[in-house]
């Protein structure tokens, strides 16, 4: 127990430096980029009519604390970053905790729910398809993992707009129906959100599925072949409790390990497929942020949310696969 | 035993003989050959690449504003035609189309298609049209155009810009950014994953773990974040070098990771250990033995990453955030598709998506068919 509670205080402290390192890479990137928070939001404010001189550019410098040294200010804003304050955003002047809140955890549960969705379809589909010897089944999922590539989730989502509006006339966008958009939560607005939010998740959840699908199947047909499957059926276990038992347990723990960087490539394809289907709750607000308004606090707020989550996850993988995998237990035990 | 059987046995020899002495490359092509598929990619690869590279003759127009038709705009694909009910005519042609605006259409523009015997415009092949530059010879003949006004077999888009000719140059630009970008990429992760490699110890666990930090943060986002800050006042072949860029930026972690292992685990084999024995210096290892080892894999891993470059480069123009106008490539071509405008009315704007799921198809045909044949070991594991 001792042994385990050290495994993870060491994993969880590696995930903090991880993220330590993510904030300087992020935090240098946004000051390098031109012009700082004060610059922009004085440009704001002129092109809003008032007169702005060089001097009202200093002031603003040194109320934001841009005075400091680089050093200072990171660390400053690390701090502040992992109490979950990130500071007010340049040009909206709103605090950035308040103005991403239930935005980010939206779009978070949409990229996880669609991370869920791909392993349910990929974990039954790549296990019978390593089994079956099925030429037709075979091939078409070959053609699947090929088209997750080639028809990338921005393109799928383009596509199957163009279809169904040519069909049915209607583009399937947005996440909620025009009445609900600024409700409170309530039962009906769950449901209106979850009509309208099983597309997004299908799309986003699209190349995810296929390149599951693949790893599933090309693991499960290496576990397959070795004896002590062969010695487990010889003892007269078959079907699907001998699948479930013996290679599927042995093939499924890299995939654990991976999901982190499947919520990596999902976060990816999100800004763009939340454009598509105009997803303003979840997706617009990163899209402003990022390439809109050219706000660096909310941009590197953003960054750093998106990769706490995938840092989080890496660590809530590791935890289970050591508690799971008797293979990695007893190398961390002893 | 026989004359038969000798000569039998002598030609196995002879194969035998020629399987043990080919190069490596030899021995690549020869599996590469069996795989259909990727035979198919390959082709299909050249065909479309080619079509890229001759783009200016191979399309009736210039694919700038230069190439305007401004007589249709948003016009649909004009397919050539053999007959019509006017009767067949030995030479393909098309309608002429005219836009007129009067009180009987509301003062709204409407095209009117003509199709009479008189309006038939017949295609032409080798036709002179605008003229351009290839390779620095000035030349003014197409592939095929029309004897009058002007022939878009896919369309025009708002601008009255000739699609057809605008998805061939895209391919051309996709491949350069492309190209650029897996070079980028390529050189960095050499660097860093050649000295984590070669060096080990702390510093590959010091460059280890930054390559693992850059590769959770979410790319796309952060470059476009980046992106949003590039000046206006760029030029559009600023843009597309800082495109370039940034896309190798995406690249290298994956590459360096796996150069780093690579070299990590040829280090230690008992054949470097062998030609250290015999005296061999390290220039000498690293030349014949280690470089070998590894630069089929190198280019498998390059023309596999080679489409991730393309779709990143896309979806970043998509956004608006890439390359820009005077510059063509899918992601610009498709930037103002999502309106209900389009999607009801013009889904020809859509035909270069075909190209480039077909160039990406071959791509990753190509490259698997390339890993298996790089792999000595494939024709053992079926």
């Amino acid at each position: 127990m001792l042994q385990f509670s050290k495994f993870v205080a060491v994993r969880a402290s590696l995930a903090i430096l991880t993220l330590v390192l993510v904030s300087f890479i992020v935090f240098s990137l946004m000051e390098l980029v031109p012009g700082d928070c004060a610059e922009r939001y004085v440009a704001f404010k002129s092109s809003q009519g008032s007169v702005i001189t060089p001097e009202d550019i200093q002031v603003e410098r040194i109320r934001l604390g841009l005075d400091q040294p680089y050093v200072q200010r990171w660390a400053s804003w690390i701090v502040n970053a992992f109490q979950g304050d990130f500071g007010d955003s340049c040009i909206l002047r709103v605090n950035i905790a308040q103005l991403l809140g239930q935005k980010f955890w939206l779009s978070l549960g949409i990229c996880l729910s669609s991370l869920t969705l791909a392993y349910a379809i990929a974990i039954p589909v790549g296990i019978i398809s390593a089994t079956s010897n099925s030429a037709v089944l075979n091939n078409s999922l070959r053609l699947v993992s090929y088209m997750g590539l080639a028809l990338p989730n921005f393109l799928l989502a383009l596509m199957i707009m163009l279809f169904s509006t040519v069909m049915f006339g209607n583009s399937l966008t947005g996440l909620f129906s025009k009445e609900f958009r600024d409700a409170a939560w309530s039962y009906e607005r769950v449901m209106d959100f979850l009509g309208h939010a099983w597309l997004p998740i299908f799309i986003l959840g699209w190349s995810a599925t296929a390149f599951a699908i693949q790893t599933v199947r090309a693991l499960m047909s290496d576990e397959i072949g070795k004896l002590y499957v062969t010695a487990a059926s010889a003892r007269g276990v078959s079907g699907g409790r001998l699948l479930m038992r013996y290679p599927a347990r042995h093939a499924l723990s890299p995939i654990i390990n991976s999901l982190g960087f499947d919520l990596n490539r999902i976060f990816n394809e999100l800004p763009v497929v939340a454009l598509i289907l105009t997803l303003t709750e979840a997706g617009s607000l990163l899209i402003e942020a990022l390439a809109r308004s050219n706000d660096q606090q909310l941009a590197g707020a953003i960054i750093f949310m998106l990769t706490a989550s995938i840092v989080a996850i890496n660590f809530i993988t590791d935890i289970i696969l050591a508690l799971t995998d008797p293979r990695v237990r007893r190398s961390i035990v002893g | 035993m026989t004359d038969a059987a000798n000569a039998q046995s002598a030609t196995d020899q002879k194969l035998k003989e020629a399987y043990f002495t080919a190069s490596q490359g030899q021995l690549i092509w020869q599996r590469f050959k069996k795989n259909k598929s990727a035979l198919i990619g390959a082709w299909t690869l050249i065909v479309l690449i080619m079509s890229g590279f001759f783009a200016p003759m191979l399309t009736p127009y210039d694919a700038t504003i230069a190439g305007r038709d401004k007589d249709y705009l948003n016009g649909a694909p004009q397919i050539p035609q053999f007959c019509d009910d006017n009767g067949c005519s030995a030479r393909p042609f098309i309608y002429t189309f005219e836009r007129t605006r009067s009180i009987k259409t509301n003062f709204r523009w409407v095209t009117e298609v003509k199709t009479g015997l008189e309006d038939r415009r017949y295609v032409t092949f080798f036709a002179k049209g605008m003229e351009y530059t290839f390779f620095g010879i000035p030349m003014e003949r197409h592939l095929f155009g029309v004897d009058k006004g002007m022939i878009h077999i896919f369309g025009t888009d708002s601008t009255g810009k000739d699609i057809y000719s605008r998805t061939l140059t895209a391919i051309n630009t996709s491949m350069a950014v492309g190209t650029i970008g897996v070079f980028i990429a390529f050189v960095m992760a050499l660097i860093i994953g050649g000295i984590a490699g070669y060096y080990g110890g702390w510093i590959d666990s010091v460059l280890q773990m930054i390559t693992d930090t850059v590769r959770t943060i979410p790319s796309i986002p952060l470059f476009m974040a980046l992106a949003a800050f590039i000046p206006d006042v760029w030029s559009a072949e600023m843009r597309f070098f800082f495109i370039s860029l940034v896309l190798g930026f995406i690249g290298w972690p994956t590459l360096a990771r796996r150069i780093r292992t690579h070299l990590l685990t040829e280090r230690n084999q008992e054949y470097v250990l062998a030609a250290q024995l015999c005296g061999a210096s390290p220039k000498h290892i690293i030349r014949r033995h280690l470089l070998p080892s590894f630069t089929s894999y190198i280019i498998v891993d390059l023309v596999i990453s080679f489409p991730y470059m393309v779709l990143s480069e896309t979806a970043l123009s998509f956004i608006g955030l890439g390359l820009k106008d005077p510059v063509n490539s899918l992601g610009v071509m498709l930037q103002n598709v999502t309106s209900a405008d389009v999607l009801l009315n013009y889904q020809w704007y859509f035909i270069p998506v075909i190209f480039f799921i077909v160039l990406v198809l071959a791509f990753v045909f190509v490259g698997d068919g390339l890993r298996d044949a790089a792999d000595p070991y494939s024709d053992s594991k079926k």
